[in-house]
């Protein structure tokens, strides 16, 4: 993708402002909007505001929101190492699905639930390696290759879930208790930060640690230098390929480990059509690109799209007037609108470029 | 060097130079994959359980699934088994031949996209759409003629429908990615999601045939349906519905290589900045481009309703993803998209023969998709492959660094 890269400062400059102003234009309007909410269903108790209102605040809610976001946090985490290194990783959706089915069967095999989480974390990493040798060892497209890996997933899970247990879904296995953080636990509202399944810890962990590494250490610098400018790395004596596999590893591993989340959660894996994935990666992929590579701000996103998609559920089990099948969409439609507003994020200038060593 | 100048020589080189090289990579990316997919039924033939006497045995081992059976039913058994006697046009072959003839109006959609620069992973949507839209503004036009009349009017009619509401589905991802700059490869799935959830509410509710426990519309009646000619029909193949493909395979090529909008088409894809620089409206060129791609996709949903299925139905199997193999297997060659339609339509129809001949899952098809576009997409490793083979005598070239292949980045 050779997007246009000779406009001249001032202009990327204001257009930069401009995309900024419109990201936090966006983020303010949707907490306007939660608050209009809140207020009017104060207001109005026996209204469908209120019942909104009732939805937003309650713990459930919240809970259920940081249940969702995991996989997509874990994802989008990974997807901010692959792409700040110069590699779109669009395969996402394919690292979270082939690590969900394959936790499911490690720890079918062995018993373990940590067991079967690490060979979920061991799959999607292998993918993600094969999708790493394919683009920076054979120069392949980013874009295609990871249409591949997600096509190849999307097979491949299904494929073994037949052959292994003679159907696309597996079947149940225990799934890892809560962990109750007592007196934090019973606080209204919050309370649900503090009683959750260990893999909603793990996430908090994973956010904290990848800003750290982004913003402080001397191996995110490398990956921002190998997506920004890949030349001037490779003129400080470092390896851009090898810091380029490292960041697509990194994607694996974190893919891996919302994948495994996903599905140990449940203690299913289900491969019927677009598989209990259905799309998390994708949204992923927005949800960095709208908080702008940040970790952080990844995760708020996520928060957004998660807490959207809980309140759907929510509305659901209440038999609210709208149809099951349109309020399901509601979370695809807002990633189109988010997109449309905040439109090209600054993709790293040499991301979706192979970089050949010593041309030139 | 002027701009038109420098479109010109890339043209020609990315056409001249790798339209063989194009077809090599694309066998050798088909072979490779087969081999493959043979490894993984072996391996999938040790991790299931069957008796002894149903197993095979290769280098002393024992398998449950044997590739050669698996691929022997995948390609014989999908051209109706040409070699042992008792063919038949109304067989297995016609079959094929329908699969294709979805392929190729869905190859063709992601083809001119691929063409203009963008990724149309809507497809799928778009074909959804026009579909539903072909099945529901079909069967109110059927109340109004009927007979042979009623199928020469209604079935061009039923396309055009696809093709309107298909094209209109896909100007939504090219007014966002011409206008709000959004990225179109998520638009797309995105939309995807939002065609099937929107159709599966509409025919769910309110436009569900109350006589039919599935999710569909009320059954076209057989004259607004493709007729059947020479083939007898069992198998919901219409040649009619093939010629149609055919002439859009030969419309398109014509339409990108001889007209100007063609030449708009190919210089946006192949460098924005200078196609615009030379006057080019990028703007427009995007929507348009998709909006055709989603027409083209829209009238593979209209095929699909009017051809197979005689109404629609929730669950549209996946055509539009396997556009996208056929497209890139294709090397984005509305010509090539023919010849790739074909092959993958035996390996659509041949999953079924596997399925009745074997216990192996019919997903290995779709594995065998994403490892044809995994493989398609990197030529420079069968360029690296070819070199070893040919050179062998001087030295060979070293796995990272060393010189370029010397071909432009595609």
């Amino acid at each position: 993708m050779s997007e246009a890269s000779e406009e001249t400062e001032p202009a990327s400059e204001t257009e930069f402002l401009e995309r900024y102003s419109m990201r936090v234009m966006t983020a303010g309007v949707t907490v306007a909007a939660v608050l209009a909410l809140l207020v009017g269903g104060w207001l109005f108790p026996d209204t469908i505001v209120g019942t909104f209102a009732d939805v937003i605040s309650s713990e459930n809610t919240l809970s259920a929101a940081l249940r969702l976001s995991v996989p997509i946090a874990f994802a989008a985490l990974g997807g901010i190492f692959s792409e700040k290194s110069g590699v779109i990783n669009i395969g996402l959706e394919g690292l979270l699905i082939i690590s969900a089915f394959t936790a499911i069967y490690v720890t079918e095999v062995t018993g373990g639930v940590w067991i079967g989480f690490g060979g979920g974390v061991l799959a999607s990493t292998l993918l993600a390696l094969l999708f790493a040798i394919v683009t920076i060892e054979f120069r392949a497209d980013q874009i295609i290759a990871g249409l591949a890996v997600w096509l190849i997933a999307l097979g491949l899970a299904p494929f073994a879930s037949q052959v292994i247990y003679g159907g696309p879904n597996t079947p149940t296995v225990p799934t890892p208790g809560a962990i109750s953080v007592p007196v934090l636990a019973d606080i209204p509202f919050f309370g649900a930060l503090f009683s959750a399944s260990p893999s909603v810890y793990l996430l908090f962990v994973a956010v904290g640690l990848s800003w750290y590494v982004f913003e402080r250490t001397t191996f995110g610098r490398w990956v921002r230098a190998s997506g920004e400018n890949p030349k001037a790395l490779d003129t400080a004596g470092v390896s851009v390929a090898r810091v380029r596999y490292a960041a697509v590893l990194l994607s694996g591993v974190l893919a891996g480990m919302g994948g495994s989340a996903l599905s140990l959660d449940l203690g299913q894996f289900t491969g019927n059509g677009p598989t209990m994935v259905n799309g998390k990666g994708f949204i992923a992929i927005v949800a960095y690109l709208f908080g702008n590579y940040n970790p952080i701000g990844a995760f708020l996103s996520t928060m957004l799209f998660a807490g959207l998609d809980a309140m759907q559920t929510v509305l659901q089990l209440q038999g609210i007037g709208i149809p099951r099948q349109l309020i399901r969409i509601t979370p695809f439609v807002v990633v189109i609108i988010v997109l449309a507003l905040v439109g090209r994020t600054r993709i790293p200038e040499a991301a979706g470029e192979h970089y050949e060593s010593g041309e030139e | 060097m002027r701009v038109p100048d420098r479109i010109q020589t890339v043209l020609e080189r990315l056409v001249g130079a790798s339209a063989t090289e194009r077809i090599l990579i694309s066998t050798a990316a088909l072979v490779l994959s087969i081999l493959v997919g043979a490894v993984l039924v072996l391996v999938a033939g040790r991790m299931t359980t069957c008796t002894a006497s149903e197993a095979v045995y290769y280098f002393g081992t024992g398998f449950c699934y044997d590739p050669v059976v698996v691929f022997d039913r995948l390609f014989l058994g999908a051209l109706g088994d040409p070699f042992s006697g008792g063919w038949s046009p109304d067989g297995q072959f016609s079959v094929t031949l329908r699969e294709t003839t979805l392929l190729l109006f869905t190859g063709l959609s992601v083809a001119l996209a691929f063409r203009a620069g963008i990724f149309n992973i809507g497809t799928q949507g778009q074909m959804v759409v026009g579909g539903m839209a072909t099945a529901l503004l079909v069967l109110w036009a059927s109340s109004l003629v009927s007979g042979v009349v009623g199928t020469f009017l209604l079935v061009p009619f039923g396309v055009l429908v696809g093709a309107v509401f298909g094209g209109l589905y896909g100007a939504i991802p090219g007014l966002l990615k011409a206008y709000a700059d959004a990225n179109e490869v998520i638009t797309t799935i995105m939309l995807n999601f939002i065609a099937t959830g929107i159709t599966l509410y509409l025919v769910s509710g309110a436009f569900k045939d109350p006589n039919s426990a599935a999710n569909q519309t009320v059954p076209l009646p057989d004259y607004a349906q493709f007729p059947t000619v020479l083939f007898g029909g069992r198998q919901d193949f219409s040649l009619v519905a093939l010629a149609f493909g055919v002439v859009a395979v030969g419309a398109l090529y014509y339409l990108l290589e001889h007209t100007a909008f063609g030449y708009d088409v190919r210089t946006s894809g192949i460098q924005p900045d200078a196609a615009e620089y030379g006057g080019v409206d990028a703007a427009r060129t995007i929507v348009a481009s998709l909006t055709l791609s989603g027409a083209l996709g829209g009238v593979a949903g209209a095929m699909y309703v009017m051809m197979i299925l005689g109404s629609f139905q929730s669950g549209v199997p996946s055509y539009g993803f396997d556009g996208i193999t056929v497209s890139i297997l294709a090397g984005n060659n509305p010509l090539g998209v023919g010849f790739a339609a074909l092959l993958f339509g035996v390996l659509k129809s041949g999953t079924t023969v596997v399925q009745f001949a074997t216990d192996v899952p019919p997903q290995l098809v779709g594995v065998l998709r994403g490892l044809i576009i995994l493989f398609v997409a990197m030529p420079e490793f069968f360029r690296l492959v070819g070199k070893r083979v040919t050179d062998t005598g001087s030295k060979v070239v070293a796995t990272d660094g060393g010189t370029p292949g010397g071909e432009a980045d595609e």
